[in-house]
């Protein structure tokens, strides 16, 4: 049975908490529902962008998300120190 | 008065060339933090190493591009540059600003940020240099406000879509390219603003060949303007331009004497597919051999233009060198309409079934162009749903890179081995 829009938040939730890295790629989250297509998984994604569970990192030329307690431990409260 | 001495960068005052330098230390007079710049240039000069770290968690509310966020990594030493933060600015299609709009946006960049620009970046935005965090929601609250602009794309989004002047202007646009450009901006702003990707995506449209917006060299997806008829011909002006009548390139190159105009040498001789010749004062064309390069109407207008039935070619793939060197696009769609009673449903159609395939197969960090080159042009027509044509082949026996499947060969692959063996010993 398909996962839920829910469960796959809260998948993807997990995958950010306990990842050894605290960024991701978007690729890292597909596997999180592999019934749903990619464009699903990114919207999902930044709907918890939005609903303040993750945040984005980007390079500039790469986005990546993160879960803000692991990125602001590792950057500081406004980015980079 | 500079804050810092900076000798090395002094000497690039002294060539004949505007320098950024003193561009610079002119900025300075108003915005302190320029000298900072300065001063940091000065000091990787010396190093050799860059004193920038790029990347972080710097943005809008709301939005997932638009802004790149930059720190120095000696703030003690240069406290105006703590943090330099980029910020795009979506710019109109055509890049036609009214002066009013200009001085605001000036005048908007004076009041949050250092007052440098880059007009514009590669993607086609208007790039402000260096502002700080607290400074952002202001800014990007006053520039959709009152200047009821919007930011561009960056990291893995929809980067800024970007447009030649097209029909505004020229009367060699194939197609209204700053129509398009327009109702796609607005048609992905979401992919604009957020991340969508393995990595960026970049479309450009150019109104013909002449591809004054690059989008050939620059753009994973590039719509150029073509023609499917032949070249339209007026006989009695050809005749004006080979008697020196009429000047040839519309008197682009009128600056010195380059002696009489022959058609012979300017024309024929440089169309790269050799499809044009002279019988007696008519001008013929083979526009079967004509690959729309676009050379003989740039040289004689007035006596030359596209065909009546307009649309354009798609070309995919294109990329600056970054993991893997730079790389043109390839022609994958050789003709498609551009039509905008449909609402370029058609090329719709085309994007995003290049995303919803380079989403599933690209590698992160991977742009569609190496996804192409990784899994190979056969691969990718097929995923395109795109029969493999003649022009996707660069000449012949070059790159012959379409093979026959199992299915298209009577009898498969399968064969008795023991009975070839019989005839064509090991």
């Amino acid at each position: 049975m398909a996962m839920s829009i829910e469960e796959v938040e809260a998948a993807i939730i997990e995958k950010a908490t306990k990842s050894p890295k605290p960024q991701l790629y978007i690729k890292d989250f597909y596997k999180c529902d592999s019934d749903r297509k990619p464009r699903e998984i990114k919207k999902i994604a930044n709907k918890l962008v939005t609903k303040g569970e993750l945040m984005f990192w980007s390079s500039g030329s790469t986005t990546m998300y993160a879960r803000p307690d692991r990125i602001k431990n590792e950057e500081g409260a406004e980015g980079i120190n | 008065m500079p804050k810092h001495d900076t000798p090395m960068l002094d000497e690039l005052e002294n060539g004949p060339w505007p320098s950024f330098v003193t561009d610079l230390k002119r900025q300075a007079e108003t915005h302190d933090e320029c000298w900072d710049i300065l001063g940091q240039m000065e000091l990787s000069y010396k190093d050799k190493i860059t004193h920038w770290k790029h990347g972080g968690i710097v943005g809008v509310f709301g939005y997932g591009g638009g802004i790149v966020g930059r720190y120095s990594d000696v703030p003690e030493q240069f406290p105006g540059v703590e943090h330099f933060h980029t910020v795009r600015i979506n710019q109109p299609s055509g890049l036609y600003y009214s002066t009013k709009n200009l001085r605001d946006l000036m005048d908007l960049w004076d009041k949050y940020g250092s007052g440098m620009t880059n007009m514009h970046g590669s993607t086609g935005d208007m790039i402000l240099l260096g502002t700080r965090t607290e400074n952002l929601e202001p800014l990007f609250w006053d520039l959709t406000h009152d200047l009821k602009q919007d930011l561009g794309g960056s990291g893995s989004n929809l980067r800024t879509p970007s447009c030649c002047l097209g029909e505004s202007r020229c009367e060699w646009s194939c197609y209204d390219t700053q129509d398009i450009c327009y109702h796609l901006t607005m048609h992905y702003q979401d992919e604009i603003h957020r991340p969508a990707f393995p990595y960026k995506f970049k479309f450009k449209f150019s109104g013909c060949a002449n591809d004054c917006v690059a989008a050939i060299a620059r753009s994973d997806f590039a719509v150029i303007g073509t023609w499917k008829d032949d070249i339209q011909i007026d006989q009695a002006a050809v005749k004006e331009y080979v008697a020196g009548n009429y000047p040839a390139n519309g008197g682009a190159h009128s600056g010195r004497d380059w002696g009489p105009f022959s058609i012979q040498k300017e024309v024929i001789a440089l169309c790269p597919t050799r499809c044009m010749w002279m019988e007696g004062d008519e001008l013929k064309i083979d526009d079967s051999e004509c690959t729309r390069c676009m050379h003989c109407i740039n040289v004689m207008p007035r006596a030359l233009r596209p065909g009546k039935q307009k649309g354009a070619t798609i070309c995919m793939g294109a990329k600056a060198p970054i993991l893997d060197g730079a790389q043109f696009a390839t022609m994958v769609i050789p003709f498609i309409e551009v039509s905008k009673e449909n609402e370029y449903e058609n090329i719709i159609d085309v994007i995003e079934q290049i995303w919803d395939w380079w989403m599933e197969v690209g590698k992160n960090r991977e742009r569609v162009g190496e996804t192409m080159q990784r899994i190979g042009l056969p691969t990718f027509l097929s995923v395109m749903e795109v029969e493999p044509l003649p022009q996707h082949i660069k000449e012949p026996r070059s790159n012959p890179y379409v093979f026959w499947k199992e299915e298209e060969v009577e009898g498969g692959w399968e064969r008795d081995v023991v009975e070839f063996r019989k005839r064509h010993a090991a």
